[in-house]
């Protein structure tokens, strides 16, 4: 991992910017940032994997306006870091709890960073009230630069994160599959409470559970 | 570079200065400046200076504002009616872009990406979702931005019609379906290899989590069940 340490930063941090600063292109979105993080380790297939676990948390999440949302791109970023190279169900569940931690410390870096913009913007606001363009200029621009910090640091934080577990296993062979078995029925349950949440009562339940009924009988039946 | 091109570049940052006081408003009227360049210098001012205060919407649909905004400052409208018209687009802007997209459009294309993901590869998954998803979404800030700045005050008349009404009505029902269809695919994808008694295992995990968060404790889902949960299995891991 630490062969492509400078590659995954750059990856995290462009991650970080997606979600709300740059674009929204959704490359933030952690199916694609770990595929994508696991074809730079030369491991898309582990990169994949954690990324559609961490996907399925992260359908728990509608990224609207002052609300809090993890950072699970970056944490998708430093999950493929730690499970490349580990044979299947044995780094997916470690992968996953530091992509967890990850997107936690990415949640509360988004909350500090709009601190310091709201902070930044009372300082300027006779500049701001007075139609200032270099006002306005400089404090998007610091806005921007905040978020290119937050997402640089926080990736930093998982890549070593992803080292340190990586040289010391935290847990057996078969407490590894254990916790990889806990996360991939957590992710799945995140999904569907998630879902219900948002649809409540209304007709598109049905429609969800149309699709869990259909799903389940490919499953099942088909493959 | 037109100016519109440019404020259409523009509007892919507003939200890069988001603070708690103003939202997107700075972002905002760094996204504006270049319609409201060639107006005179009183003029300007003052626009910009209206431009800055308190503005949000859903980002995607911000360059309807914008546009519209724009538009209305070269009609020279009075300051109030400028006011009323940028407060009164903050609510549907918001309502209409999440139902469209965060409801909508996301949802349905990540449900796609990750069938795919499971059927194919993870990489053909991700291509999948980023081309469905960017093919709706740059679609929706073109049209926004070019509709607000050709109706400016009328703008309302954009978001009744036809195809936004229609896209409502279709984007809850395809994003549940889409999602309902992905979550059995990728879990079995995920367990594949399994012996059928861990992925019984996998199930009642699933099942408690939904459980916890329907019945018993409604914040404790998503993240925070996910890191508890970690932590309880990290730990037996390390006793077993």
């Amino acid at each position: 991992m630490t062969d492509h340490f400078a590659w995954l930063l750059v990856w995290g941090t462009l991650v970080g910017l997606d979600l709300a600063s740059v674009a929204q292109v959704m490359i933030a979105r952690p199916f694609v940032a770990g595929t994508v993080a696991g074809i730079l380790l030369g491991d898309p297939l582990a990169g994949g994997t954690v990324g559609m676990v961490l996907e399925l948390f992260a359908l728990d999440v509608l990224p609207v306006g002052v609300a809090r949302y993890p950072d699970y791109g970056i944490g998708a970023v430093a999950a493929a870091a730690t499970a490349a190279g580990s044979p299947g169900a044995l780094g997916t569940g470690i992968a996953v709890c530091v992509g967890l931690v990850v997107a936690y410390v990415g949640e509360l870096g988004i909350h500090v960073l709009r601190e310091a913009n709201t902070r930044d913007v009372r300082r300027h606001r006779a500049e701001l009230d007075g139609g200032h363009l270099h006002a306005v200029r400089v404090l998007h621009l610091r806005g921007l630069l905040r978020d290119v910090v937050r997402s640089m640091t926080v990736s930093l934080i998982g890549l070593a994160l992803a080292v340190a577990v990586y040289q010391w296993p935290l847990v057996t062979r078969a407490g590894a599959v254990l916790v990889t078995l806990v996360l991939i029925g957590a992710s799945i349950g995140a999904a569907v409470s998630g879902v219900l949440q948002a649809v409540g009562r209304s007709a598109v339940l049905r429609w969800f559970g149309l699709g869990i009924v259909l799903g389940t009988i490919f499953v099942v039946v088909i493959q | 570079m037109s100016p519109l091109v440019g404020v259409w570049l523009r509007t892919l940052l507003v939200q890069a200065s988001f603070s708690f006081d103003r939202m997107i408003g700075v972002g905002t009227a760094w996204a504006i400046q270049p319609l409201l360049r060639d107006l005179p210098p009183d003029r300007y001012r003052q626009a910009m200076c209206r431009a800055t205060q308190f503005f949000n919407a859903h980002p995607y649909l911000a360059g309807m504002a914008i546009g519209a905004l724009a538009r209305v400052e070269h009609q020279e409208l009075p300051e109030d009616t400028i006011v009323r018209l940028r407060q009164a687009l903050v609510s549907p802007l918001g309502s209409v872009g999440d139902k469209l997209i965060w409801a909508g459009l996301m949802p349905a294309s990540v449900g796609v990406g990750l069938i795919v993901g499971a059927l194919a590869s993870p990489l053909a998954g991700a291509i999948t979702f980023l081309v469905l998803y960017n093919t709706g979404h740059f679609t929706l800030r073109t049209w926004a931005l070019r509709e607000g700045w050709h109706n400016g005050r009328d703008v309302s008349r954009s978001l009744t019609a036809r195809g936004i009404q229609r896209g409502l009505r279709l984007a809850g029902p395809a994003g549940a379906l889409a999602v309902g269809l992905a979550i059995p695919i990728a879990g079995g994808w995920l367990a594949r290899g399994f012996a059928l008694q861990t992925k019984v295992s996998v199930a009642l995990v699933a099942a408690l989590a939904v459980a916890l968060a329907q019945w018993i404790l409604p914040s404790f889902r998503g993240l925070r069940f996910g890191v508890v949960a970690a932590l309880v299995a990290l730990l037996v891991g390390w006793l077993w």
